[in-house]
């Protein structure tokens, strides 16, 4: 959506669900973003990644409205950060799934009463939680251990419950930071492995990493942050073929991974929308 | 509005506190309800002294004693002058021998010495009755003023300090109760606030992750409202249900005291009730205010 504000100087598109328009991002005594400028189309895959503390975290919570910029603006389906009423951001929730790095489940409750939970207290009536829950839980392959306790699940498990949560309010964006944190490099391309799955469902995902190797095989958008300013933006041009094996994908994904990183920051910045 | 599998959820949540930590929010509502029991004893008192301070200037009655050497023409004249007063309901001539009489009722078996008089000693008199609104004090000794002024009155009496005392110590009952209610008040908020604390530290990922689903904060803080609110109820009725045994237990021997209407317990419950709502909101605005910390 455009405003007055923004269509004298680097519109935000208008197919976008998330922009980002040169947002500074000041904590009490610490500054974590600058100038930070870009979009997100309906439908992309976006991976976040940079060193510790570049900021990534920073711009996912501005994306969840959990901050506002200092500066700039942000923009998510439409609703403006410095216009949003803070009543209105439950609203906003609603239609952004969370992951975290720490899973973040209710220890003392089922599996399937943990994504059930995001439901009851959004007002879903009983019977359509059931039938949700049904739905996410066979999507990410954990219909059969619904009834099991968190710590009675792997660690992937328990992520993909926790994903499973981030999607089962049918959710237009996900979020994901460091989504792998916790995870062995298999399990970790298992998860995201289901967020491409995710995203070819037509759900935005924006997911953060520091995981090398994730980012060099990762066949979409990369946006490298560096102390709080985007050192790139790079749209990689090799399609991913969700078809082929683990291997050939990571295969192909490395030669892509290992052209841009040759390719000097500035220069890359061509390559890059926004 | 809220759907029935939310209003379910509420209602179990409310309760959870409890469930959680039966003994600590049972002993505390034992101390709650018996800090509150003093303040309705307190209550009680000030409100029974009330009740009599009223019966008391019911009862309030001015006798005018009229100078001996007046003749029964002068007496009469002055009867419809006294009833003009404003506040004077009635009036009532009382003879010297029917003074006498009652004199003689109240000594009782003493009453023989009075025969030893050959002479009525006793003044006739005027019994005057008060309208209601005229009990207070000043009303009644802004009568007694304009009435002494008249020559053929020698003397007007009412019983006065009697009911100058019954009000000074209304005042004073009235003034501690409030004094003990506000104490009463601000421990039981803060006892309440704390347990309320509790149960939201111990929520405090649940609490997180409806935030992160987009819970509104009304339903998110629902149940720990609720959660004060019968806390404040539960010691409500622990410090009415004490006072009903006490009262089943001395009331033979504290005579005519008069127990709470039911209104009135309704009325102390909700104060109570209103007390826990309070406390829970108190404690949730550090929560609510929270990141969500994503
Ligand atoms: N709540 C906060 N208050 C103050 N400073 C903060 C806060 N959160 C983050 N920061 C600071 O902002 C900067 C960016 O933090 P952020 O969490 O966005 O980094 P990150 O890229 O996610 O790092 P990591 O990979 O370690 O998770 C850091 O310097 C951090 O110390
Ligand atoms: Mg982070």
């Amino acid at each position: 959506m455009k405003t007055d504000k923004h269509s004298n100087d680097g519109p935000l598109e208008a197919r976008s669900v998330i922009g980002f328009y040169h947002v500074d991002l000041q904590y009490k005594d610490q500054k974590a973003l600058s100038n930070v400028h870009f979009s997100v189309d309906n439908g992309e895959f976006l991976c976040l990644t940079g060193p510790s503390g570049a900021g990534k975290s920073s711009i996912l919570r501005l994306i969840a409205m959990d901050a506002f910029p200092t500066k700039g603006e942000v923009m998510v389906r439409g609703m403006l950060a410095s216009k949003m009423n803070r009543r209105r951001i439950p609203q906003l929730r609603r239609e952004i799934g969370f992951v975290f790095q720490d899973f973040r489940l209710l220890a003392d409750r089922s599996v399937e009463d943990n994504i059930a939970f995001a439901q009851l207290v959004v007002g879903v009536p009983r019977a359509a939680i059931m039938k949700n829950v049904m739905r996410v839980l066979t999507q990410v392959g954990l219909y059969g251990k619904r009834q099991r306790k968190p710590h009675e699940l792997s660690g992937g498990e328990q992520q993909r419950i926790a994903i499973a949560r981030a999607m089962v309010n049918s959710p237009k964006i996900l979020l994901a930071d460091e989504p792998t944190g916790n995870l062995d490099p298999v399990t970790a391309q298992e998860i995201i492995d289901l967020l491409f799955r995710i995203n070819d469902g037509g759900t935005c995902v924006v997911f953060s990493t520091h995981d090398h190797q994730i980012v060099k095989t990762f066949g979409q958008r990369v946006i490298v942050i560096q102390d709080g300013r985007i050192a790139s933006d790079v749209k990689r041009r090799v399609p991913v073929d969700r078809t082929a094996s683990l291997a050939d994908q990571m295969y192909r994904g490395t030669d892509a991974a290992t052209a841009v990183d040759n390719i000097p920051a500035t220069a890359r910045q061509e390559t890059v929308h926004a | 509005m809220l759907s029935r599998s939310q209003t379910s959820y509420l209602f179990r949540e409310s309760f959870a506190g409890f469930h959680r930590r039966k003994l600590t929010t049972g002993v505390t509502i034992l101390i709650m309800g018996s800090a509150l029991l003093v303040l309705a004893i307190l209550t009680l008192i000030t409100f029974n002294m009330g009740h009599m301070l009223a019966k008391a200037r019911q009862g309030i009655d001015m006798r005018v004693f009229l100078r001996a050497d007046l003749t029964d023409t002068q007496m009469a004249e002055l009867q419809p002058r006294l009833v003009v007063i404003p506040g004077v309901k009635d009036v009532t001539w009382i003879s010297p021998e029917m003074a006498l009489n009652e004199f003689k009722a109240n000594l009782g078996e003493d009453a023989g010495i009075l025969d030893m008089l050959d002479e009525n000693p006793l003044p006739a008199s005027f019994h005057l009755t008060l309208t209601p609104g005229a009990r207070g004090l000043d009303s009644v000794r802004a009568i007694r003023d304009e009435v002494a002024d008249w020559e053929e009155v020698s003397e007007i009496l009412f019983n006065q300090q009697w009911i100058d005392a019954l009000e000074q110590w209304t005042f004073r009952f009235r003034m501690a109760s409030l004094i003990a209610g506000l104490i009463v008040f601000v421990a039981a908020v803060f006892v309440i606030s704390n347990t309320v604390k509790l149960t939201m530290a111990a929520n405090a990922r649940v609490i997180q992750i409806q935030k992160l689903v987009g819970a509104t904060n009304g339903f998110i803080r629902t149940p720990y409202l609720a959660e004060g609110m019968i806390q404040g109820f539960l010691a409500g009725a622990v410090a009415m249900g004490l006072l009903a045994v006490a009262g089943w237990l001395f009331g033979d021997r504290l005579g005519g005291i008069e127990f709470f209407s039911p209104a009135q317990i309704g009325g102390f419950i909700l104060f109570c009730v209103t007390l826990g709502l309070i406390g829970s909101w108190s404690a949730m605005r550090k929560y609510l205010t929270m990141r969500s910390e994503i």
